[in-house]
């Protein structure tokens, strides 16, 4: 069902280059993307995706190299050519008027009207029927409003409006990274059907299983250079990640030998928003894995162990005494620390340097009345960066210019100035390149070979099944069966999760 | 010296708008033309002061300038009804007091609602308005002349030289710029400028953290009223108004983000002067004060089109 060689090639690129000042971006891309073919583009953070993408959308004018549509080449030299063309690039970020409607969002900018007036009517009709005809049954209400809508369905939305003129090769930036399981299943099962009907796609992605179960071919970039391509039919998965990282790297993650040892983290019928009644301990040594679903309130539990939401009732136990976290001075004065989900919202103060975001937890340490103390700061900050082998040209320049997984690696070390008793990480590889993800396990396996207790949230099943030592499987606010790691494997795991086991 | 680096242009704006008045008014860097310069300067930096560390906080205070008059009006009443002696004690501490409620009342709103603090403080500005009128029946009341120290706080001169506005304003602005630059208060307060709920899950206490801001903020309003009130030897209840829109364009010029997390309190200094400077050169130049009014407003719009592009 994925062959599709016979089908006409829509878009290649040959030898694209494009440099900025002296950097290279890239430094010679070709690529090819048939009809009714999902071609998967596979690199690191750098590798020159996006400034590809800004190229196809005539953001960037390419320095060489040729761009061929429908077999002829064309000169992308502007936004309005790359519409012409038929491209339409969905970001990560989605570009949505949340107070508007559906349909009122698939034709902002291009709105029916009569007479100078907007004409509700027609815009809602063609709304509907362009949503029809695309089998995009999940916004099949053209007229509720997009923040009414969960993010997958909001992704349909920007899927549809960019379908709505005419495109014949669709863009899609890491559309998965902010969606759980159910809804990337949601929006597969759509672009499979946008497939079936000829449109062209170029997925980006950080997640090799999404390129196995969706794209029919896949090209990994390194470096701003195209390094290859595979058809997934026979994807040989070592071969990929070594055209990714230029470099062997341990077959995936391994998971640390558990040291488990005395209790660290003891929760006992635990009660907030979203979490109804949680039991669970950590002891040091090991890694408790949370696998539950975007959604099912796995985050609201770590948010009301670390006094960010309030605790209605029940326990919380740190080494043996039980504490009362009231806010997460009072969690990390017990000795637990939490590193949240979104690294930019809840994580970083984006707008400062490296040094502020690293010393900004340990304060007293180098600020006693109106003394701060410079050196002990830099000394912190320097210690950070070395532990855990942070790329940082200047410790004063913003943390926004480093990549996500530098930060990432940043809002873990920066906690082990004094280490906690407790770490819990909520999805700490979101958006994070696979040499990076790597990275943060070793870190989080030396954390936990010193004797920490770590309480792992993840999206990623395999990364909790891999990395994990005991796992609490997670919903609706419940935790439904733990144990020992050796006895889930994914396929149970996910059974428990969706609810598909009858008994 | 980064500072240093960036408050340079500053510098070079004042030196230069000094050089420019000084060929209009020849008499103009006199020395006593200068100093009387800084006294001028001094009521509208200690708002700034205080406002500095609102709007680094993401926040904003409408209610100083009215709040100025309250405090000013507060003080007087009790210089005027108390015993003469004790008169000043109990009457600094009352401003001071209400000055701080106020204050207290603007952050608690601020840090645990979510009410806006545009609207927040328009209301208590407008409450604080009301509230001064209530003395007197809104008519001025006059400072007596017995009230030496009370006149001195706003009119002497140290060594017969520096006004007394001036050293309180170089008192404040070394507390507030320490404050700000050299303890944990200050690291906290660019952290929540800088994002809110990253500095609450770093362990910031961060409604303590905003509410001190606005109490901050309210007892200059309150220090800058007393000055005030002792300036005009009388306090007035209608006086005050549009101060709050002059601090904010100190802070502004002065290179402090209106979206919080960037800013200084030596910009602050620095952009105070310069609208002192053109307040009073466009003044004794003999410019129409209309005029007064649209080039400060292009001055202001100028300055910070150029922060906001080198901020880039």
């Amino acid at each position: 069902m994925k062959t599709h060689t016979e089908e006409p090639i829509l878009l290649r690129l040959e030898g694209i280059r494009k440099s900025f000042g002296g950097v290279h971006a890239l430094q010679g891309v070709d690529f090819e993307l048939r009809a009714g073919e999902i071609h998967a583009l596979l690199g690191e953070n750098g590798a020159g995706k996006t400034t590809l993408i800004k190229v196809l959308g005539g953001i960037h004018l390419p320095d060489a190299g040729s761009i061929v549509i429908d077999g002829r080449e064309v000169s992308m030299r502007g936004v309005a050519d790359a519409d012409r063309c038929g491209i339409r690039i969905i970001h990560q970020e989605l570009s949505l008027a949340p107070n508007l409607s559906v349909a009122e969002n698939i034709y902002l900018g291009r709105e029916p009207h009569r007479f100078g007036l907007l004409n509700r009517r027609t815009m809602y009709q063609r709304a509907e029927r362009l949503v029809a005809d695309l089998g995009l049954d999940e916004i099949r209400d053209v007229r509720a409003e997009v923040s009414q809508l969960s993010v997958a369905h909001q992704q349909l939305v920007e899927i549809a409006r960019a379908l709505s003129e005419q495109a014949r090769i669709l863009v899609l930036d890491e559309p998965t990274s902010a969606l759980s399981e159910a809804e990337t299943e949601a929006l597969f099962a759509a672009l499979n059907r946008l497939r079936s009907q000829g449109v062209g796609m170029i997925y980006i992605t950080h997640r090799l299983e999404e390129i196995t179960r969706l794209a029919d071919r896949v090209t990994v970039l390194r470096d701003g250079e195209s390094i290859g391509t595979q058809r997934t039919a026979h994807l040989d998965h070592a071969q990929l990640i070594r055209w990714m990282v230029g470099r062997d790297i341990k077959d995936h993650f391994h998971r640390p030998t558990s040291r488990a040892s005395s209790l660290a983290l003891e929760v006992n019928g635990l009660r907030a928003a979203k979490v109804n009644g949680v039991s669970f301990e950590v002891r040091r040594g090991e890694i408790l894995g949370i696998a539950g679903l975007v959604g099912s309130g796995r985050s609201e539990m770590a948010r009301a162990i670390f006094g960010i939401d309030p605790v209605q009732s029940g326990q919380i136990t740190v080494d043996g005494r039980e504490v009362t976290i009231n806010s997460p001075r009072d969690a990390l004065d017990a000795g637990i620390v939490l590193v949240p989900e979104d690294r930019k919202l809840q994580g970083l103060v984006l707008s400062q340097s490296v040094t502020f975001n690293t010393a900004l937890p340990w304060l007293k340490d180098w600020i006693t009345g109106f003394m701060p103390n410079e050196r002990k700061r830099r000394e912190i900050v320097e210690r950070a960066i070395r532990t855990f082998g942070i790329k940082v040209a200047d410790p004063g320049q913003t943390i926004d210019s480093l990549s996500g997984g530098n930060q990432q690696k940043l809002l873990v070390g920066r906690w082990m100035e004094h280490p906690p008793k407790v770490l819990i990480l909520d999805e700490p590889t979101r958006g994070v390149d696979v040499g990076a993800r790597e990275e943060i396990f070793e870190i989080i396996g030396s954390l936990v070979e010193g004797g920490m207790a770590v309480v792992l949230i993840s999206s990623d099943l395999g990364e909790v099944l891999n990395l994990s030592n005991r796992i609490a499987v997670y919903r609706d606010g419940r935790i439904l069966d733990r144990a020992d790691a050796d006895r889930f494997t994914l396929e149970n795991i996910m059974q428990l999760l969706t609810g598909a086991q009858a008994a | 010296m980064t500072t240093l680096k960036r408050m340079l242009p500053l510098i070079i704006a004042i030196v230069a708008m000094l050089l420019v008045f000084r060929i209009f008014v020849p008499t103009f860097l006199n020395s006593g033309n200068l100093l009387d310069l800084a006294q001028q300067i001094s009521i509208n930096a200690i708002l700034a002061f205080g406002m500095t560390l609102v709007i680094l906080a993401c926040g904003i205070d409408l209610s100083v300038g009215a709040l100025l008059a309250l405090v000013g009006t507060t003080t007087v009443y009790f210089l005027t009804t108390g015993l003469t002696p004790l008169g000043l004690l109990l009457a600094i501490p009352a401003g001071l007091a209400v000055a701080a409620l106020f204050g207290l009342g603007n952050g608690l709103c601020a840090a645990k609602t979510r009410m806006p603090p545009f609207i927040i403080t328009l209301a208590t500005m407008l409450i604080a308005r009301g509230a001064a009128l209530r003395f007197n029946e809104g008519r001025p009341m006059h400072v007596p002349d017995s009230q030496d120290v009370f006149l001195a706080l706003g009119n002497g001169r140290l060594f017969g030289v520096v006004p007394v506005p001036v050293l309180v304003m170089l008192i404040l602005f070394a507390v507030m710029a320490i404050l700000l630059h050299r303890t944990r208060f200050g690291q906290h307060l660019y952290a929540i400028g800088g994002n809110r709920e990253a500095a609450h899950f770093t362990g910031i206490p961060v409604v303590r953290t905003e509410i001190l801001v606005y109490v901050l903020c309210s007892l200059m309003a309150g220090i800058a009223g007393m000055i005030h009130a002792s300036q005009l030897y009388s306090a007035e209840p209608a006086s005050g108004v549009m101060f709050e829109l002059h601090a904010i364009a100190a802070v502004v010029v002065g290179g402090t983000s209106f979206t919080g997390g960037r800013g200084t309190m030596y910009g602050t200094l620095l952009g105070a002067i310069i609208i002192g400077i053109l307040d009073k050169g466009l003044n004794q130049a003999g410019v129409h004060f209309s005029l007064q009014y649209i080039i400060k407003g292009a001055v202001i719009l100028g300055a910070v089109y150029i922060d906001v592009r080198r901020a880039k």
